[in-house]
This record gives structure tokens, C-alpha cells and sequence, in this order.
């Protein structure tokens, strides 16, 4: 999930900084700059790692890698479109409809409500997505979707970076499924 | 701004939590003067509940040599590092090609291997007491002696 990036960049201190001593200014500097920032094609910036005399060493999350990469969320909401995930310092993280294990079903909260919960259907019983729930997902893709020039007031606010996960697969799901299972098979 | 290097090398997330705890972050109320942003410390509240907050160097070593005979990739790895799988079911998700490249008993060998020398994560140790008791009982005493996390554990 995290990886490190080397990364130069021309920055003026402003005046006020310049009390400090110069390697605490730049790195104050270049924590405003970044951190908790989305840098395109490379993640959401985490924390500056260390400054050589001239470049810079920064850890990002996101996609380093190609194969599975395995991360545990929490539900944030839920609705007949999917799930939306959070990890806390993060949270645009879908998991579409059709990325969730099946078969299932969608139970929605009132009748006109887009809002609801998600069940797997498996052996003839019916497992449920909760808020309660701390679910594994696989990371299935990682896009920084452009920046649009104007946004309509009532959209949501742009996300930079959009991981897409999946729980369509053994072991991934709310952890309780997977544990709960261990317990009933002894 | 100019990317030197998009990517240096994949970090473990013990690696991030070391970094952010030697810089100062922590659960208890100090944390308002350390030098960690707020956002850095979402980052840490996140960790600090996952398999890297009782992890330690040595056991990551311990791991990386007796994992060595099995064939695994780097990223797989990392995947069973971060998130420490207890079970089968848990580590198939991670491998590609699980079943063409490791027979169940092979599979199960990693596991135990996990058990073995990568200790619970500190929160979760209470749970996973509780499903482990229609296990062996020497394993629940074995995890309760590795306290070599780098934090106190609350006495809840």
C-alpha cells in the first residue's frame, strides 16, 4: 500500500520560516505543500520521509505495485450503486455492484431510498455488509480521474484519486464471514 | 515539481508506523506537541489497528528468512506481512495462481509460518484469543509473552 518516491522541487521559503534552522524550514515547507495531497499517477501523498541536501524523499499510498495488493476498511456507506470504504486517512475507495462476491442481494432502507445494505447469499443463508463490519478488499484498479474546470454546486467534491477495490473472491468481505466460519467448522 | 523516481522501493506498513512513531506520534495525549501533522496521524490511528502495531524488526527478519523457501513473489510478500493471514482462506486472495503453485499442504505451511513469528496485532489480540481457544491452548500463551510491540499496550 505505501512506497517511497524521490522528487525534486524548486521551492521558496517564505520570510516568516527563515527563523528556523534551513533543513526544518524546507521540510515544514514541503509538508504544506504535500502532505495529504494527491499527486496524479502516484497517490496521496503521506509524509515526507527525508530531505537530502538537494532532493527530496516522499511516502506515498497508492498503486506501486501490479499484483494484489490487500487492504482492510471500514464501511462508510452503502447503496444500491455499491459500497464506499474508508481507512480513515482516505476514503474514496468503491467497491461497484458487480465487484461484490456473488450471488447477492440489495435491501433497500425505505422504499425510494438508494441507501441500503448488501447480502451474500451462500448454502442457502444470507450474510450482510454492516457498518460494524471491518472489511478486506483487493485493490482492482487506482485512477486520477482529470480535474474538471466547473463542478455543478450539488456534485460531490472531486476526488482526485479513486481506488476501486473488489470483495469478489475467498477470504475478502467483512472478516467476520471468515472468522465466523472458523468457529463453526471446529 | 519533478518525479525523480515515481517508485523507490515498496514499504511494509511497519515501516510507515516505525517512521511515524520516531517521529513522535503515539496514542496518548502528548501527541498535540509531537511534530506529526494531522494527517499523518490519520495514517497512524489507521496502522496503529492493523498487524504492523506489534510487529518488530526481528520478527520481520524471522519471517522473510523461513518464508524464503517457499516461492513467493515480493508483493505477495508484503500482502501477507501487512495483514497477517491466520488462515487458508485468508491467503489465497493474495497469491496469484494459488492453487497451480502451492498444494493446500504447502499452504498450510505458510500460515503456520505466520503464526509462528509474526505476533497479533496489538488490539485485535483480545478477538482473536477468544476464536483461538478451540485451538490449541499453547498458542494463546505464546502470543501473550511477545508484548515487543513499540507501544504499551492498554491494560483494558
Amino acid at each position: 500500500m505505501f512506497y517511497l518516491s524521490r522528487i525534486e522541487h524548486k521551492l521558496s521559503l517564505p520570510p516568516t520560516r527563515l527563523v528556523l534552522p534551513i533543513r526544518e524550514a524546507i521540510h515544514m515547507e514541503l509538508e504544506k505543500l504535500f502532505l495529504d495531497k494527491v499527486i496524479a499517477n502516484l497517490g496521496l501523498c503521506i509524509s515526507v520521509y527525508d530531505i537530502r541536501s538537494i532532493d527530496g524523499g516522499f511516502i506515498f499510498a497508492g498503486d506501486g505495485a501490479p499484483t494484489f495488493t490487500i487492504i482492510t476498511a471500514k464501511l462508510l456507506s452503502s447503496n444500491a450503486d455499491g459500497l464506499r470504504l474508508t481507512l480513515g486517512f482516505f476514503d474514496d475507495i468503491y467497491v461497484p455492484a458487480h465487484h461484490l462476491p456473488y450471488p447477492n442481494h440489495f435491501v433497500a432502507e425505505q422504499v425510494n431510498s438508494k441507501k441500503g445494505v448488501w447480502f451474500w447469499d451462500f448454502n442457502d443463508q444470507s450474510y450482510p455488509i454492516e457498518d460494524t463490519d471491518v472489511i478486506k478488499f483487493r485493490v482492482q484498479n487506482v485512477s486520477y480521474p482529470p480535474i474538471p474546470v466547473e463542478q455543478p454546486k450539488e456534485s460531490k467534491p472531486f476526488a482526485p484519486m479513486l481506488v476501486t477495490g473488489s470483495l469478489d473472491h475467498d477470504g475478502l468481505g467483512p472478516v467476520s464471514w471468515w472468522f465466523a466460519e472458523e468457529v463453526e467448522n471446529e | 515539481m519533478k518525479i525523480l523516481e515515481a517508485n523507490a522501493g515498496a514499504l511494509t506498513n511497519f515501516e510507515v508506523l516505525h517512521f511515524l512513531r520516531a517521529k513522535g506520534a503515539s496514542k496518548d495525549p502528548t501527541r498535540v506537541i509531537a511534530k506529526v501533522a494531522q494527517s499523518e496521524y490519520k495514517v497512524y490511528d489507521y496502522l496503529v489497528n492493523t498487524a504492523a502495531s506489534a510487529q518488530t524488526r526481528e520478527n520481520i527478519k524471522d519471517f522473510l528468512t523461513s518464508v524464503k523457501q517457499h516461492d513467493l513473489a515480493k508483493a505477495e510478500v508484503l500482502n501477507i506481512l501487512n495483514t497477517r493471514p491466520v488462515a487458508e482462506v485468508e491467503i489465497f486472495p493474495m497469491i496469484e495462481n494459488c492453487e497451480e503453485r502451492f498444494p493446500d499442504e504447502e499452504v498450510s505451511e505458510i500460515v503456520e509460518l505466520v503464526k509462528k513469528t509474526l505476533p497479533p496485532p496489538l488490539i485485535m489480540k483480545q478477538e482473536e484469543t477468544a476464536t483461538l481457544k478451540n485451538e490449541q491452548g499453547k498458542e494463546i500463551s505464546q502470543d501473550q509473552n511477545e508484548n515487543e510491540g513499540g507501544e504499551q499496550m492498554d491494560t483494558s
